[in-house]
């Protein structure tokens, strides 16, 4: 049935963002003298990774068919949860912020799955909701510094095999998001919810359960983005993360993410994210206005769904032809 | 005031209001008692004041919304307008400046509905392209700092002026509202909307030239969103490239708590305003309690969630009934 061409049209999505990534490296390369350095490579990849991890916890929303505009918010909560617990209970107690993450997330899919508020009421009172909840810990907004900003320093900046060990572990949890998402039955009925809800509620899948997990996944993703920006910061930032939720959908639907649901990778969000950090470094260190990364990144979207557009055109007469020989 | 448009293109209803209309009435007499500086007569103009401001631009979110779209790219649009707006202001003159600025929100709400309807992209898509293309370019142009304008009182006109003793920005909303109720319930390309919303194939069918009805509706949504970015625009006297930058959520926010459902074909005019209106009195009463700044906005939290649920649960009863197989 799925022929290769086909299979063509569906991976075609996924060659923009390598494609945008390597046309953005080279062109500033060619341009920007300090851009093709090592030093300014090891400075990306550093600094990638907040956005990574919140584009790929929305790529979970995003395969349900929904999405979700309370991470950047939500990563705000959790980092000032971490700074608190952290100065609290030490440093051990870090991790707290992403369970914050988790059980926002959790109660958005509850409103979404249980409930059947449409996504973007329920994560719009979550954007609401959460930023409140993030001035009120604070006492209106004040950062949280830690009091071991040593070993956080340490963990942010230090470098361990050329990258420093924080890039290790989000580099880690993003493998693991790709091992729930392709090896995981969890990850698989995410999929199938996403790409045929009334199949799977046929073949007895409860759709509020996975609902529940895939916005779960949402939020404790952007509590790992939280806790990132928490150790590189060395203290809770409670007003961070604004524009973040859009730049993380940007991100998800560059590196081939479907809107529609069902279709979506771990590694062409991680290229995605990747992109629009190359483009925001790039054009800082070549003087032009680091705004103009706004217009490129909204042309790539818009491209990349024209691109989608003539692939289905040009494809869909020679499926026919396939299917009628 | 009671505008009847039917809540389905084919069956009239008698006028019913709709669940939310009950909510603002119970929200504004809970208000009313609770906090004893809101029902005086300067505050309900400056709660109605506020209101229509964000009515506007809500009008032309209801339009996408019934065409089962979304729209973003409000949020840089107006923006975007305000900024040249403010740019041209020297060489065109008020009027010049202000067609200039409007004509660049209907141009951004023109795209939208080319790609959208043209090349059938879904609109989350279109729109949140165009709206960081929008938000880059303004505050390319602007530098990113905000530009002042020459103070004038032509200029400030549009915000704190009054016709006949209403302010410009309520005679504006009144004008918007009655507007879009004429099309939705009056005009064949209102009719059109509803349908192309509520099952675009069966519009196709039905020998509608969907890409136009479609494309009209990206348009129409713009020139609403132009008025409210004129006024804002009037209203801080400067060109601000980061003018809004939520109001794309805010106008979901007060189209789903008027009850218009997110999945298309259905809303009416009166909907908005309801919706408009339980936002503009709950913010100005959490801000008349003087309670600090993180429980006004965990209070609006549980009014969004809570009135869209509340709606969800009323409207069982007969607004289920009354659509054949409705959303997925």
């Amino acid at each position: 049935m799925t022929g290769a061409l086909s299979r063509l049209s569906t991976s075609g999505r996924f060659l923009v963002a390598p494609v945008c990534l390597t046309v953005a490296i080279l062109a500033f390369g060619a341009a920007v003298p300090e851009f093709p350095t090592i030093a300014n490579a090891g400075n990306v990849l550093a600094q990638m990774w907040v956005l990574t991890l919140l584009a790929v916890g929305q790529m979970f929303a995003l395969l349900t068919r929904g999405f979700d505009i309370s991470v950047g918010a939500v990563a705000a909560l959790s980092s000032t949860v971490a700074a608190l617990a952290a100065n609290h209970w030490g440093l051990p107690a870090l991790p707290l912020g992403a369970l914050a993450g988790l059980v926002c997330g959790g109660l958005n899919g509850l409103m979404i799955g249980s409930l059947g508020i449409q996504p973007i009421v329920a994560t719009l009172g979550m954007f609401v909701g959460a930023r409140g909840l993030a001035l009120l810990i604070t006492d209106g907004g004040q950062v949280v510094p830690l009091s071991q900003s040593g070993i956080a320093a340490a963990l942010a900046y230090n470098s361990l095999a050329g990258i420093p060990p924080i890039a290790w572990m989000a580099l880690a949890v993003v493998v693991a998001a790709a091992w729930v998402l392709n090896r995981s039955v969890l990850g698989r009925r995410i999929v199938m919810l996403g790409s045929n809800p009334d199949a799977a509620w046929l073949v007895g899948i409860h759709p509020w359960r996975v609902h529940l997990a895939a916005y779960g996944l949402c939020g404790l993703f952007a509590g790992f983005a939280g806790l990132l920006i928490t150790i590189r910061a060395g203290s809770g930032l409670p007003t961070e993360g604004t524009g973040m939720e859009l730049q993380a959908i940007a991100a998800a639907v560059i590196g081939g993410t479907a809107l529609t649901g069902g279709v979506g990778r771990v590694s062409g969000v991680v290229v995605g994210a990747a992109f629009i950090q190359v483009l925001f470094t790039g054009l800082n260190l070549s003087g032009i206005s680091p705004f103009l990364a706004g217009v490129a990144v909204g042309v790539v979207i818009i491209g990349s769904g024209l691109l989608e557009y003539a692939l289905r055109r040009f494809l869909s007469p020679l499926e026919q032809n396939r299917r009628m020989a | 005031m009671t505008m009847a448009a039917a809540g389905s293109p084919s069956i009239r209803f008698a006028y019913r209001p709709p669940a939310s209309a009950a909510i603002a009435f119970v929200a504004f007499v809970f208000f009313a008692i609770l906090v004893p500086r809101f029902p005086t007569l300067g505050n309900l103009e400056n709660v109605i004041r506020v209101a229509s401001i964000l009515c506007i631009a809500a009008c032309g979110q209801a339009v996408v919304l019934i065409l089962g779209g979304i729209e973003f790219s409000f949020g840089s649009s107006v923006a975007l307008a305000s900024v040249v707006t403010v740019l041209t202001l020297p060489d065109t003159g008020t009027l010049g400046a202000f067609a200039v600025g409007a004509g660049v929100v209907v141009l951004v709400g023109a795209v939208n509905g080319t790609l959208i309807a043209r090349f059938e992209l879904p609109s989350f898509l279109v729109t949140l392209g165009t709206l960081m293309i929008g938000a880059g370019l303004a505050s390319t142009i602007a530098g990113g700092l905000p530009i002042d304008a020459p103070a004038s009182d032509a200029f400030s006109w549009l915000a704190r002026g009054r016709i006949a003793g209403i302010p410009v920005p309520i005679a504006l909303a009144v004008l918007s509202v009655a507007v879009l109720y004429f099309l939705l319930a009056h005009t064949r390309l209102g009719r059109f909307w509803y349908l192309a919303g509520a099952n675009v194939n069966a519009a196709r069918l039905a020998g509608i030239n969907v890409r136009f009805v479609v494309f009209a509706g990206y348009v129409v949504a713009g020139a609403f969103c132009a008025v409210t970015a004129l006024i804002l625009t009037s209203r801080v006297a400067s060109g601000q490239p980061n003018l809004a930058p939520n109001l794309p959520f805010e106008t979901i926010a007060a189209c789903a708590i008027g009850g218009i459902p997110l999945a298309g074909g259905q809303g009416r005019a009166s909907q908005v305003v309801y919706g408009v209106l339980i936002i503009a009195m709950m913010n100005n009463a959490v801000v008349l309690l003087n309670f600090p700044v993180a429980y006004q906005r965990l209070m609006i939290a549980a009014v969004i969630i809570g009135s869209v649920l509340l709606q969800k649960l009323a409207g069982k009863g007969w607004q289920t009934g009354a659509r054949s197989g409705g959303s997925s």
